[in-house]
């Protein structure tokens, strides 16, 4: 696979070396002659120095031919600009490559740039965040992804044994809940099942749910207070 | 009309100056970076402002009501800034009238044949560049 990345900090720079060192073929653009200078002289990877939104530097670094391009400046704006300039400039109708890949820093911007087209979209603070929530012992609630309406979340509550909501029926713990929310799987010992209206909560269930980060704090109160 | 800008900067101001003056009745709020821009432009009549310490941050463009107005003028000093922003006032939240300002020539040209409402007087000053060396 070959692979240009475009912005080359500590993110890009190990990524760069990954890929090389898995036998990928790398060019990395950056704007910053002396980081670049260093990439250079590491083994395996061609690095260019030059503006990564500019179609003229990107065709140098071999975006014409690429499998991915991956936009890693510190803007999420540039980044965009970038992934764009991609999909605009070498994406041909009948082809899916180069496909286009970014990490935002404002979480926000994730359900923006999906939108918008960018094919990978990886919210790096969701991510951890999600992983910090795995490690807290006990920890009832985990973000499993942005969805594209604004500030729309899907996370996953464990349902605990003394919670008020335990032996209550589908259809009820849906009248409670706050507008906008609503489930969409029950995760049980047995597996997942469909929130059928009648099908009742019970302890160390799993729900996921579709919410908000304006009523995040009253859906785990209402799912998981005794 | 109900208005917002994003950027404090001479064209933003301008902007502001011009718009005020055609129609005292526009309100607008404009999103910036620099106090004292911020502040010469609350002076005029139907205008308020927002200090931004994040700029990409989307709380700020909700809390100044990107999803209740008529037109979005994206006239900040930084491209990339102004185009993400433009977008997700025309594909996000519907705004009905979107500009959109970019000095990049290249930016230029692809983000208008992508149809995005783009202003910017670089094409155009290049090209009087280029008339006055060929007429020389």
């Amino acid at each position: 696979m070959f692979v240009v990345i475009v912005g080359c900090s500590e993110v890009g720079y190990y990524l760069a070396r990954a890929l090389v060192s898995s036998g990928h073929e790398v060019a990395v653009i950056e704007n910053d002659p002396q980081r670049c200078q260093f990439l250079t002289d590491g083994p395996g990877i061609v690095a260019l120095q030059g503006d990564g939104t500019d179609t003229a530097v990107l065709r140098r670094a071999g975006a014409e031919r690429a499998d991915v391009v991956v936009a890693l400046t510190g803007a999420d704006a540039t980044n965009m600009v970038i992934c764009q300039t991609v999909q605009h400039v070498f994406k041909t109708p009948e082809s899916e490559i180069p496909r286009t890949m970014t990490l935002v820093k404002d979480p926000k911007n994730e359900p923006v740039f999906v939108e918008l087209g960018i094919d990978v979209v990886i919210n790096w603070i969701n991510l951890a965040r999600s992983a910090l929530e795995e490690g807290v012992p006990g920890h009832p609630l985990r973000h499993l992804m942005s969805l594209r309406r604004p500030g729309a979340e899907l996370v996953c509550v464990a349902i605990p044994s003394d919670a008020d909501i335990v032996g209550k029926q589908i259809s009820e713990l849906e009248r409670e809940l706050p507008p906008g929310n609503f489930i969409t799987l029950l995760v049980k010992r047995g597996g997942a099942v469909p929130p059928a209206p009648h099908q009742l909560v019970e302890a160390e269930d799993e729900l996921i749910v579709v919410t908000s980060g304006d009523y995040e704090q009253e859906l785990y109160d209402i799912l998981t207070g005794a | 009309m109900r208005m917002l800008i994003y950027g404090s900067g001479q064209l933003a101001a301008g902007a502001v100056r011009d718009l005020t003056e055609a129609n005292p009745d526009n309100q607008i709020t404009v999103l910036g970076k620099d106090r004292n821009e911020l502040e010469r432009l609350s002076a005029y009549p139907g205008v308020s402002v927002v200090l931004l310490t994040e700029p990409v941050m989307q709380n700020y463009r909700l809390d100044a009501g990107i999803d209740q107005v008529n037109a979005f003028l994206a006239l900040s000093d930084n491209d990339h800034e102004n185009l993400m922003l433009a977008q997700i006032a025309r594909y996000m939240f519907n705004v009905r009238h979107v500009v959109c300002h970019v000095e990049n020539p290249q930016l230029q040209i692809m983000y208008t044949a992508m149809g995005l409402n783009v202003i910017g007087y670089t094409t155009g000053i290049l090209q009087d560049i280029r008339q006055g060396i060929n007429a020389g």
